[in-house]
């Protein structure tokens, strides 16, 4: 049994008569030590998502519409709040943009993490107090016994994220989820972070959900992708074949539309036309179809939902949801993947017609 | 271009909607908006059609001296006072009085508190500190006290009493708009304007002050009802208008406390005409604020 | 532009827009709030010369607190130098003033990262746009409104746009609007300062190419500032980096991708998230230590001396170097450039994050460039 099991998880927001869609019924498993992504634009309802599952949605214009998050046996959607905490605090943690979102500005980090220590694993006070020293050591903030009695804006920016991973795992949680974590920093500030993420999910053992907009994030770190668009999945595969063999075309547009350091100097770049769709009604066809070149009647028509693309089942799928899956010599065309050796040019591979 | 087709598309449909449309609109769907308003119309109404309204004259003797005056009856709905005068048409008659010292008294202090408050939030520096030093010393003495001092001093003519009023609230708007003026000043579509060449006295007028201005006007409707209590504060402690002719909500109020076990009427009406007055103001800038303040924007 | 400059022949020649030379801007620093302390000036800029030539792009890179910003707002004389000069087509911008300074300011223009708090909300498009031309008095009534339409077709904004608000468009059109205003004089030279940063990525590359577009129709020339450094490398003729107040590095863009010769370049460079997970998995990369220092207090000597991976137990920490010519158009400002190329000085072992190998092995069949 999965660790964490999220059946078709809906969110709906609800201000001034108006009602704003923002996740449309996604799934997933997560296994102990997986590392996941998810990765989307602004408004697809990535950060929604992981809100939902922890049960801190914006009340009250947000609400779970429907579906379950199965943890440990328990649908965390229908939990009673006290319970839900507990979970909150100690097997499920959140990483947030913002640190100081998840940092209370007037107290020390001392106070803070030992306070979260002596509630949720039940130490005494000196022992708390080594332990929140040796966890600040261990996320690499330099003089970590000196620093617990600052307060959190005594921290700079990336030194305030790792503080805000040390409350986030004091615990030791199954789960981490860190949405958008180094979004707000700068590159080589990220690249630490990262490298933190790594080690605590390697040497903890500790399953990561990544949200994020960056691919190059997810590229890095995560073994499974999923992408999202207007709240639902559109793809997911694992990580690696994902960006060999992206299908969906929204997972090509957003891969052709980015400027690649590691790749010759291109003209010009693609970008998907369009924005984003407006997420005040229920979905009913595909919602990239109106800047899709591939778009047919049936994805205006219909809606798609995953599906495998090759026999390829469990941990190795590959599903995708589209009613044209881009075929592989545009892929080539775009200078995403190889031609295919010692195979014909324009053979099409039998997924799309299953599809 | 298709997305420029397709975005004129999707803005034709739409009416255009400036900030100051959008939060009217959000006021007219708000009830206590209406109410206050409501309110304050029917007040405004009293005050401009005062004699035709009320049966009589705010001075007019309808009854005989008394000293325990009649309460209300189904002719004089209001009761008389002990001079024998009706008390509905003094209390329609004092609303002349009221608004009209909320107006004033707020249009002086609003005027003197936005030219300091630009000065000084725009200019900053040295001017900056001067004003808001002298803003403190103002702000430290309580503002009815400040009131009393001034009616003292300057006598007790109607425009000394609105001034003095007015007076008080100068600090209030000042302080205001300079901390509304401070955050915008250093927003891009600010320094955006000044890469352009946008020259200084356009810079205030056209891009701050338009988005500093909004607390200001809510702070402004609030004040009205202030100076409401104010100058019935002023009358009741016998430092209201020296004409005995104006019919003044607070002084009657004065003149009748003590007859309070007796007649409760002389103080009721009256009382309650300042209470639901104030209401009003309140309501509406209640309403503005929310409408106005972009933290309760979606 | 068929204004008389005050311009002297000789640079009339130039191929060089803008040369900014020994650029310092420092900013005062009072700690206490009624007796102001006087603590160390932050040295936003301390110390910076560069060119743009004429239509070229020049990108501007580096972290943030590293003065990028300050350099382009003080282009625009939105801030006063506190010393240096700038030669915009041979005029000394800080000597100017008053009718002089506003002339010149129409001729450069600055677009802004944060397409929601660049435009005045309470004006509409039309007013927004025609600013400039109301401020130097290019145009009023209909000709401004059809200047203004053409201007919205060249950003590929639809005419209905004009009587709207701001806050009635996406990021990517506010950006789209944004730009309209800054081409309405125009302009020579634009200041683009994270341009795009704040967009979403497939919004971004829109942008990215309304940019080039506008650049080669009108012959622009661009200082393009971000922190971003695949955008930059692919917009960019040449870019500088820059770090604590001062410029490290300037090269080709391709050179300075192929060959960094700054030790905060290549960290730089290898901090970036290649959406490749490949290229992720294979790659070594140089994890830099601690946080950027104060720039109240630069560190002594060779600025990056305290995160580098390179240093060197002599010059480094007490002698700056300055920036020297090493390939053709290639500068840097290190003392041991040539040994770190060569490969005579290895970076320290704990600054290196060994590649992460593992995870993606389906995916390690595919060549990597």
């Amino acid at each position: 049994m999965p660790l964490l099991e999220v059946r078709d998880l809906q969110v709906r927001f609800s201000t001034r008569g108006k009602t704003v869609y923002a996740v449309n019924g996604i799934s997933f498993d997560l296994d102990p030590g997986d590392t996941l992504g998810i990765v989307g634009e602004s408004g697809c309802g990535k950060s929604v998502s992981s809100l939902a599952m922890l049960g801190i949605l914006p009340k009250p214009a947000g609400r779970v519409h429907g579906g379950q998050v199965v943890f440990d046996g328990e649908d965390l959607l229908t939990l009673p709040d006290e319970r839900l905490r507990h979970i909150r605090g100690n097997d499920i943690a959140m990483v947030f943009q913002d640190p100081m979102t998840s940092l209370n500005p007037v107290l020390t980090v001392s106070r803070q993490l030992t306070e979260a220590l002596r509630t949720h694993l039940d130490l005494g006070k000196k022992e708390a107090a080594a332990e929140a020293a040796s966890l600040l050591d261990r996320v690499g903030i330099p003089d970590a016994r000196q620093r617990l009695r600052d307060y959190p804006h005594q921290f700079s920016g990336g030194m305030r994220q790792r503080v805000g991973i040390t409350m986030a795992i004091a615990c030791r949680p199954k789960v981490l989820i860190a949405d958008e974590p180094t979004t707000a920093l700068d590159v080589t500030i990220q690249a630490q972070i990262l490298e933190l993420l790594r080690t605590l999910v390697r040497e903890e053992g500790m399953a990561l959900i990544l949200v994020t907009h960056d691919l190059g994030v997810v590229a890095g770190i995560c073994e499974r992708t999923h992408v999202m668009y207007a709240g639902r999945f559109v793809e997911t595969a694992p990580t690696g074949e994902l960006f060999a063999n992206p299908r969906h075309p929204y997972t090509v547009g957003l891969l052709k539309s980015v400027p690649r350091l590691d790749a010759a100097r291109k003209q010009r770049l693609d970008p998907i036309g369009g924005a984003p769709r407006d997420q005040t009604s229920e979905p009913t066809a595909c919602a990239f179809a109106p800047r899709c070149a591939y778009a047919s009647t049936e994805s205006w028509e219909q809606l798609p939902v995953l599906r495998e693309l090759d026999g390829a089942t469990g941990p190795a799928a590959h599903r995708v949801a589209c009613w044209n899956p881009v075929p592989e010599q545009d892929l080539v065309a775009a200078g995403i993947r190889q031609a295919p050796t010692g195979r014909q040019t324009g053979d099409q591979p039998d997924e799309e017609r299953q599809a | 271009m298709s997305i420029a087709e397709a975005e004129a598309a999707q803005l034709s449909v739409e009416q255009p909607s400036g900030l100051w449309s959008d939060a009217w609109r959000r006021v007219r769907r708000n009830p206590a908006a209406w109410v206050g308003a409501g309110l304050l119309l029917f007040f405004v109404i009293c005050a401009v059609f005062a004699p035709l309204l009320a049966p009589y004259g705010p001075q007019e003797t309808v009854g005989s001296l008394a000293a325990v005056p009649p309460g209300p009856t189904a002719e004089y709905p209001f009761g008389l006072d002990e001079q024998g005068r009706d008390v509905l048409s003094r209390v329609i008659y004092g609303a002349r009085l009221s608004l009209l010292v909320g107006l004033v008294s707020v249009a002086i202090g609003l005027s003197l508190g936005l030219v300091l408050g630009a000065v000084s939030g725009y200019f900053g520096g040295r001017v900056d500190g001067v004003i808001m030093r002298f803003m403190d010393l103002m702000l430290s003495i309580p503002g009815f006290l400040l009131a009393i001092g001034l009616v003292t001093l300057l006598g007790r003519g109607l425009f000394q009493i609105m001034f003095a009023i007015g007076i008080t609230t100068v600090p209030i708007f000042a302080r205001l708009l300079r901390g509304s003026i401070l955050a915008q000043r250093e927003a891009d579509y600010v320094l955006a304007a000044r890469s352009v060449g946008t020259p200084g006295f356009r810079l205030l007028t056209v891009h701050i002050l338009p988005n500093s201005i909004a607390p200001v006007i809510v702070q402004a409707t609030l004040a009205m009802a202030t100076a409401i209590i104010d100058v019935a504060g002023l009358s009741f402690l016998g430092l209201g208008p020296n004409d005995p002719s104006l019919p003044e909500w607070g002084k009657f109020l004065a003149e009748n406390a003590a007859r309070l076990q007796n007649s409760a009427h002389l103080v009721f009406f009256p009382g309650f005409a300042v209470v639901f007055s104030v209401l009003a103001f309140n309501l509406l800038g209640d309403a503005l604020r929310e409408a106005i303040d972009p933290k309760l924007r979606a | 532009m068929t204004d008389t400059q005050p311009v002297d022949t000789a640079t009339r020649q130039d191929t060089d827009l803008v040369r900014v030379e020994d650029l310092k801007v420092y900013f005062p620093s009072n700690d206490g709030l009624i007796f102001g302390r006087k603590g160390n000036d932050i040295r936003a800029v301390d110390g910076v010369s560069f060119t743009i030539r004429r239509g070229e792009t020049l990108g501007l890179v580096g972290e943030s607190g590293c003065g990028k910003t300050t350099v382009g707002r003080t282009l625009l004389r939105l801030y006063d130098p506190t010393a240096g000069r700038i030669l915009f087509d041979g005029n000394d911008i800080a000597s100017l003033s008053g009718r002089n300074l506003r002339r010149l300011r129409r001729r450069m223009q600055m677009v802004f990262q944060d397409p929601y708090s660049s435009l005045n909300p309470r004006q509409n498009v039309a007013n927004i746009v025609s600013e400039p031309l109301r401020v130097h008095g290019l145009a009023k009534g209909s000709e401004a409104d059809r200047r203004v339409h053409e201007l919205l077709d060249i950003v590929g904004l639809p005419a209905a746009a004009a009587n709207r608000y701001p806050h009635e468009f996406s990021g990517g059109q506010r950006q789209r609007i944004g730009l309209a205003r800054s081409l309405a004089v125009n302009p020579d030279l634009i200041v683009a300062d994270e341009p795009v940063s704040a967009l979403d990525v497939s919004i971004q590359a829109q942008v990215i190419n309304l940019l080039e577009d506008l650049q080669n129709d009108l012959g622009l020339t661009y200082l393009f500032i971000a922190h971003d450094l695949a955008v930059v490398r692919h917009i960019s003729d040449r870019i500088a980096v820059m770090y604590l107040g001062t410029i490290v590095e300037v090269a080709p863009a391709d050179e300075l991708y192929a060959r960094p010769l700054h030790p905060y370049t290549k960290a730089l460079l290898s901090a970036v998230p290649i959406p490749d997970p490949a290229v992720e998995a294979s790659r070594e990369r140089i994890i830099l230590t601690g946080d950027l220092p104060s720039p109240a207090n630069p560190p002594s000597g060779c600025r990056f001396h305290t995160r580098c991976p390179y240093r060197q137990p002599t010059r480094c920490d007490d002698e700056e170097p300055a920036l020297r010519e090493l390939a053709s158009g290639h500068t840097a400002a290190c003392h041991w450039a040539e040994d770190i190329d060569s490969g005579t000085i290895q970076p320290r072992q704990d600054a290196v994050a060994a590649p992460l190998g593992g995870h993606s092995g389906d995916a390690a069949a595919r060549p990597v460039a």
